[in-house]
């Protein structure tokens, strides 16, 4: 997986691409216990130019395919990892790219969201694995508190929030 | 060791060690699909059920 970081950093470099943040099951291993994923998932911004309105992931792939990538559905897989460029949705996703935490593989450096904004993204997926994954943040105290809720309240997920917290939790966990 | 220490203990890992362990674990799942095993511990578990 090394190499996909090496490879996401050149594009950076080169300005292809802005800043980015492992997401996902991968972003969730830096707090919690690694569990099995199949993917790779990354949150990326992308430079656009004046009056620019869609967003192309075309620079990406071509970069990356030229570089040995290969194409398989939405995935291009790199270093054996089917991985996914996800360029922000709304703005909870963008405020997890920019304040993602600077850490590294093996000596080579990257980003992963802050546990606070992998639980909230989770909570707005809210498949069951999401919520799952959620509960691993909670049980392993992975999260903080405080934080966690101002994101959940600058981007509107307090209503979800408690009622996760009434399906799960049994009423508010403190 | 208990379950939860030994989440603890792997959840303190670095983040190059619990790489390491993802792309051990996917090379496994690959393996264990490549094999047919699962599908086979399905279909004996299926034809269990049946007989049951």
């Amino acid at each position: 997986m090394k190499a996909i970081f090496e490879n996401i950093n050149q594009m950076q470099t080169t300005g292809i691409i802005g800043k980015y943040a492992i997401g996902g099951a991968v972003g969730a291993t830096f707090y919690l216990e690694p569990s099995a994923t199949l993917d790779v998932d990354i949150f990326v911004t992308l430079p656009t130019k004046p009056g620019q309105v869609l967003v192309s992931l075309t620079p990406i792939y071509d970069y990356l395919l030229a570089r040995g990538g290969t194409l398989e559905g939405e995935y291009i897989v790199l270093d054996g990892w089917p991985v996914q460029f996800l360029p922000p949705a709304d703005s909870l996703d963008l405020e997890a790219v920019t304040e993602a935490i600077e850490t590294d593989v093996e000596g080579v450096r990257t980003s992963v969201m802050s546990a606070e904004h992998l639980v909230a993204i989770a909570l707005r997926t809210g498949r069951p694995k999401d919520h799952n994954r959620i509960l691993q943040f909670i049980g392993q105290n992975a999260v903080d508190d405080d934080k966690l809720h101002s994101v959940l309240q600058r981007h509107n997920l307090i209503s979800k929030w408690e009622q996760f917290e009434r399906r799960y939790l049994g009423g508010a966990h403190e | 060791m208990s379950k939860n220490e030994t989440r603890r203990k792997l959840a303190s890992l670095s983040f190059s060690e619990k790489i390491k362990i993802l792309e051990k674990l996917r090379d496994r799942s690959l393996a264990i699909a490549a094999s047919g095993l699962r599908r086979k511990t399905a279909n004996n578990a299926r034809k269990q059920k049946v007989k049951g």
